[in-house]
C-alpha cells in the first residue's frame, strides 16, 4: 500500500515535471528513429540481395543459351568456351550473402563496416577489395549510427538521470526530507519505491519500444531472439539504476548528486571505451595486410613459376584423389590442366595469409574481451551486436563461409578438368547447384 | 570587470574540489596527448615498413612487359596524421589501403574499425574527445551557481552597491570561467606543440591556431548561456539541469539524428548500383583487351592513318599500349562522373550537415576541429583523388612504354628492363593545404561566432532586468 501511494505520488511528480516529460519524449523520438535506421538498413540490404539474385538467374539464363543454341560462348568474345569446366564455372555466378537478421532492426552494430555480398570467383579471397563496406559518408559512421542500441546504452542513463537528478535531494534541500520519511515509514524504501517508479515506466516504454521494431521486421521469426535482447536491454537499465541509486543513497545534495551520475556516464560511456581503444591501436597497430600483398603478388608469380614436377606434387598433396583421374594417366594434355588447377595452390597460400590477419584480429578482441570486467558498456554493446547478427564474430563466419564456397568452386573445377568433363547444360545446371548459397 | 575577473579567480582557486578536478582532468588530457603521439608514432613506423617494403618489390622487377607491370600494380597506404594526434576524424573508419592498377580504381579498404570488435561509440581517447565532451561540462559545473549563489548570499547586492553594473559582473564572470576553458586549450596545444616541436610547419601552426579559435568560441558560448542561466533562473538546481539538458541535446542527441538525417535526405548509390553503372558507362566505351572491339578497330584505323601505313605491323609503335591506353583514359572519364557524383553528394550532405550549427553550435566546432586537424571525410577524399592522379600518372608511364617501348603490336612477350621501373616515381603524398580548403569551414567559423554574438546579446538585454537579490 505504501509502495502504491508512492508510485501515485511520482506520478504526479512525473506529470508536472515538463523538463522529465520533455527528456522522455524526446529519447522515445530518439529510440524510434533508431529503430527506423535498423528497419531501412534491413530493407536496403534484402533488396540489394534480391537485386543481386535477381542478375544472377539473368546471367545464369543467357549462358544457358549458348547451350541452347550451340555455341561455346559470346561472339566477340571468340576464346570463351562454356564446355569447358572453367569457363562454365566463371560464367556460373554464385553471391555468398551476409543475410541481415531482422534484429537489425535493434543494433546495427558493425554492419557497416563490411560488405554483405561477394561475387565467388575461383581466385576470390575473404580479404578481398570488394569486400569493403557499402559506399557511405565516414562523417556518419564515425559519428555513430543512431540505432536502438545507441539509444539504450547511452541515452537511457541520460533520460535515466534526468529522470531521478532530483529524488532526495530536492527534499533535503527544501528541508521537508524528515516529514517525507515519517509519512513513508522507511527512507531505504521510499528512495527505492521511486527509483521503482521509473524502472517500471521505462521498462514498459522499452518494451512499447522494443514491440514496435518487431513490428518493422519479422522479429519474432529469429529464435527466442527477442526476449534474449529485452533482458539485456533490462539487465543494462538495471545496471545503470544500481548506479544512481546509490548515488541518491549516499547523497543529499541534488547538485552533487547530478554531478556524480554524470561523472560516471561520462567515465563508463566515454572515457574508459576511448582509452581501451586507444592502448589497443598502439599494442596491436592496423594492420595494412602486406603479407595478403605479397601471397598475391610474390608467391603467386613463384607458384606459377614452379616446375611442373613441383606443382603435381602440391596438387596431389592438396587433392590425392587426382591420381585417379583420366588426365593423370594421360600426359599429353596434363599441362594445359595443370595450368588451370595453380589457382588452388594459389589458394592455399592466400589462406595461410589470411589466418595471420585473423589471429591478429583474434588477439585484438581477446585485449577488448579482457577489459569487459571495468567496460561494461562495450560488453553490452558487444552482447546486443552477437545477438543481432551484426558482431566482428558474425562477419568472421561470413569470411569463412565465403572461402568454403571458393574452396568448393576450386575443387570442383580442378576435378572436371582433370577427369576431363566437358560441360553440358545439365553440368552447367549441377554448378549453379552445388555453388548455390541457398544450399 | 578586471577586479571581478580577478577576485573570482581567487576564489576559483582557493576551492579544493575544483583544484583536483583541475589536476585529474589535466591528466588525462596529458595522457591523451601522450597516448595520441605515441600511437601517430607507432602507426608513422608502420606505414614506412610497408611502404618500403612494397616500394623494394617495385624496384626489383628484373624484365618485365610494361602492361603485365600494370596489371601486377602498386599499392598506396594512407599515411598517418600528425594532425590527427588532436582529433582523429574520420580516419579509424575509412580504409587504409589502396591497390592501383590498370583498367579499375579500386576502393581503400581495411580499415581499422573492421579489424576487431566495437569499442568505443566516441572514438579514441584523443584531445578532441576531452575537449569536445568533458571541458564544456566542467564550464557548466563551475558557471552554472555563479550568479545564483551571489544572489543567495547577498554579494551581488553588495556588488552592486559598490558600483559594479550587473552587466559587468555577469560579463566578468563569464569571461572567468572562459579563461578556465582557454587555459585548458593553451595547456593541450602547448603540450603538443613541446612534443612535436621539430616536425611544426607554418601550416600545421595555423591548423592549430583555427583549432584553438573554433573551441575558444563554443566554450565562450558554453560558459555566456550558462551565466545568463545561472543570473536568469532564481534557483542554481533549475540552471545545471536546462544547461545539461542543452548539452545532451548538442552533443549526443543532436549530431546523430542530423548526420543520420542528411545520408537520407541525399542519399548515395549503393556499391553494386555505382558499380554498375561504372560498368555499363565503360561499356560503351573501348576494350583494351579486345582487339575485335568496335571502338579499338576505329582507333586502329585513325592511327594507321596517321603514320601513313596500311597494317598494324608496319607501325613503328606498339599499338596494342596506345589502345590500353584510350581506354584508360575513356575509364578515367568515366570514374570522374561517377565519382564526381558521389563527391557531390557528399558535399551535399556536408552543407546541409553543417547548416545544423544554426541550432547547434557543437555541430560547427566538430566540423572546425576535424576539418582543422585535417582528419574530416573532405581530406580524406582530397587524399583519394591524389592516388587517382598518381595511379593516372603511373599507368600512362607504362602504356607509354608499351606504345613508344621499341615493342611491335602483338609482341606481349617483349619486356622492359629493371632501369624503366626503377625510374616510375612512388607515390608522394602532398597534405593537403587549409589555404586550399579554408572556404569549406567559413559556415562553422561564422556560426560560431554568431553563436557568440547571440550569448553576448542574450547576457546584454536578458540581464538588464534580474532581480539582484
Amino acid at each position: 500500500m505504501r509502495s502504491l501511494s508512492i508510485f501515485v505520488n511520482e506520478w504526479k511528480h512525473f506529470t508536472r515535471s515538463p523538463f522529465k516529460i520533455i527528456a522522455l519524449f524526446l529519447f522515445t523520438v530518439a529510440s524510434i528513429y533508431g529503430l527506423h535506421n535498423g528497419a531501412d538498413l534491413f530493407e536496403k540490404q534484402k533488396n540489394e540481395i534480391e537485386r543481386l539474385n535477381q542478375e544472377t538467374e539473368a546471367e545464369i539464363k543467357n549462358t544457358l543459351s549458348y547451350y541452347d543454341t550451340g555455341k561455346k560462348g559470346p561472339d566477340e568474345k571468340p576464346w570463351v568456351d562454356n564446355n569447358e569446366p572453367f569457363w562454365a564455372i566463371y560464367n556460373a555466378p554464385t553471391y555468398q550473402f551476409k543475410t541481415p537478421s531482422p534484429t537489425i532492426v535493434y543494433a546495427i552494430g558493425q554492419t557497416e563496416q563490411y560488405g554483405f555480398y561477394k561475387r565467388i570467383n575461383t581466385w576470390s579471397n575473404p580479404y578481398d577489395a570488394d569486400m569493403t563496406q557499402e559506399i557511405s559518408n565516414p562523417e556518419r559512421i564515425q559519428s555513430g549510427n543512431l540505432d536502438f542500441s545507441f539509444a539504450v546504452l547511452f541515452l537511457l542513463p541520460l533520460l535515466l538521470l534526468v529522470l531521478l537528478y532530483n529524488i532526495k535531494g530536492l527534499e533535503a534541500e527544501r528541508g521537508f526530507l524528515p516529514l517525507v520519511i515519517v509519512q513513508a515509514g522507511s527512507k531505504n524504501w521510499w528512495i527505492l519505491s521511486r527509483t521503482a517508479f521509473y524502472a517500471i515506466l521505462l521498462l514498459l516504454v522499452l518494451f512499447g519500444l522494443m514491440l514496435y521494431g518487431a513490428t518493422l521486421t519479422d522479429v519474432f521469426e529469429t529464435k527466442n531472439n527477442f526476449w534474449k535482447i529485452f533482458l539485456w536491454v533490462t539487465i543494462s537499465l538495471l545496471f545503470w539504476l544500481v548506479i544512481y541509486f546509490l548515488i541518491l543513497y549516499y547523497g543529499n545534495n541534488t547538485v552533487s548528486n547530478t554531478l556524480q551520475m554524470i561523472g560516471v556516464w561520462l567515465l563508463l560511456a566515454l572515457i574508459i571505451p576511448a582509452t581501451i581503444q586507444q592502448w589497443i591501436a598502439i599494442e596491436k597497430p592496423t594492420n595494412l595486410m602486406v603479407d595478403l600483398i605479397d601471397v598475391k603478388r610474390e608467391k603467386t608469380s613463384e607458384i606459377y613459376e614452379q616446375s611442373k614436377e613441383l606443382i603435381d606434387a602440391q596438387l596431389f598433396k592438396l587433392y590425392p584423389d587426382l591420381k585417379e583421374t583420366k588426365t593423370f594417366r594421360d600426359t599429353t594434355i596434363v599441362k594445359n590442366d595443370r595450368g588451370y588447377s595453380t589457382d588452388a595452390l594459389v589458394n592455399i597460400e592466400m589462406k595461410n595469409a589470411t589466418k595471420g590477419i585473423e589471429a591478429d584480429n583474434y588477439a585484438k578482441n581477446k585485449l577488448v574481451e579482457t577489459t569487459y570486467w571495468f567496460n561494461p558498456l562495450t560488453y553490452f554493446q558487444n552482447k546486443l551486436n552477437k545477438l543481432t547478427s551484426t558482431h566482428y564474430e558474425d562477419y568472421e563466419s561470413y569470411r569463412n563461409e565465403i572461402q568454403k564456397s571458393v574452396d568448393n568452386r576450386l575443387e570442383t573445377m580442378v576435378f572436371d578438368i582433370w577427369n576431363n568433363v566437358e560441360v553440358d547444360k545439365l553440368r552447367y545446371l549441377e554448378y549453379n547447384a552445388i555453388f548455390s548459397n541457398d544450399k | 570587470m578586471f577586479q571581478i575577473i580577478k577576485n573570482e579567480w581567487r576564489f576559483l582557486v582557493r576551492s579544493r574540489l575544483l583544484i583536483a578536478i583541475s589536476i585529474a582532468f589535466v591528466s588525462i588530457l596529458l595522457l591523451s596527448i601522450f597516448l595520441g603521439n605515441y600511437q601517430t608514432q607507432k602507426q608513422e613506423q608502420t606505414y614506412q615498413k610497408a611502404t618500403e617494403h612494397l616500394r623494394q618489390q617495385w624496384v626489383s622487377i628484373d624484365a618485365m612487359n610494361p602492361h603485365s607491370a600494370a596489371h601486377y600494380g602498386t599499392y598506396v597506404f594512407k599515411p598517418a596524421n600528425l594532425l590527427s594526434n588532436l582529433d582523429e576524424g574520420v580516419n579509424s573508419v575509412t580504409g587504409n589501403v589502396l591497390r592501383l592498377e590498370g583498367h579499375v580504381q579500386n576502393e581503400i579498404v581495411h580499415s581499422e574499425a573492421s579489424q576487431m570488435q566495437a569499442v568505443s561509440r566516441f572514438g579514441k581517447l584523443k584531445s578532441a574527445l576531452l575537449l569536445q565532451y568533458i571541458v564544456p561540462l566542467l564550464l557548466i559545473f563551475l558557471a552554472f551557481n555563479t550568479i545564483s549563489s551571489e544572489k543567495q548570499s547577498g554579494r551581488l547586492k553588495l556588488l552592486v552597491l559598490q558600483g559594479a553594473k550587473p552587466l559587468e559582473i555577469i560579463l566578468s564572470k563569464t569571461l572567468s570561467v572562459w579563461l578556465y576553458g582557454v587555459l585548458l586549450l593553451i595547456f593541450v596545444v602547448v603540450v603538443y606543440g613541446i612534443l612535436n616541436f621539430q616536425n611544426l610547419t607554418a601550416e600545421i601552426l595555423t591548423r592549430t591556431g583555427l583549432f584553438f579559435l573554433s573551441y575558444a568560441l563554443y566554450y565562450f558560448i558554453i560558459s555566456g548561456l550558462t551565466v545568463f542561466l545561472s543570473a536568469r533562473w532564481q534557483n542554481a538546481t533549475l540552471a545545471l539541469t536546462s544547461m545539461l539538458g542543452i548539452w545532451i541535446l548538442w552533443t549526443i542527441f543532436l549530431p546523430n539524428i542530423l548526420m543520420s538525417s542528411a545520408e537520407k535526405w541525399y542519399p548515395l548509390p549503393s556499391r553494386n548500383e555505382f558499380q554498375s553503372a561504372m560498368t555499363e558507362d565503360r561499356s560503351k566505351g573501348m576494350d583494351g583487351h579486345n582487339p575485335s572491339d568496335e571502338r579499338g578497330i576505329a582507333l586502329e584505323e585513325k592511327v594507321l592513318k596517321e603514320y601513313g601505313v596500311d597494317s598494324l605491323s608496319q607501325l613503328p609503335i606498339n599499338f596494342d599500349g596506345m589502345r590500353m591506353q584510350a581506354d584508360e583514359e575513356y575509364g578515367n572519364s568515366v570514374w570522374d562522373k561517377h565519382y564526381g557524383s558521389n563527391r557531390n553528394i557528399l558535399h551535399q550532405q556536408k552543407k546541409s550537415f553543417q547548416l545544423g550549427g544554426i541550432i547547434n553550435p557543437f555541430i560547427a566546432l566538430q566540423n572546425t576541429s576535424m576539418g582543422f586537424m585535417a582528419s574530416d571525410n573532405l581530406h580524406h577524399q582530397e587524399f583519394l583523388l591524389q592516388v587517382e592522379n598518381y595511379r593516372r600518372v603511373f599507368i600512362k608511364m607504362l602504356n607509354d612504354k608499351q606504345t613508344f617501348g621499341g615493342a611491335k603490336t602483338g609482341n606481349w612477350g617483349w619486356k622492359e628492363d629493371n632501369a624503366f621501373f626503377k625510374s616510375v616515381p612512388d607515390f608522394e603524398h602532398r597534405p593537403t593545404q587549409i589555404s586550399v580548403v579554408l572556404s569549406n569551414y567559413i559556415m562553422d567559423v561564422s556560426l560560431l561566432i554568431l553563436w557568440s554574438i547571440v550569448v553576448i546579446a542574450l547576457i546584454f538585454f536578458g540581464t538588464k532586468k534580474i532581480k539582484i537579490v
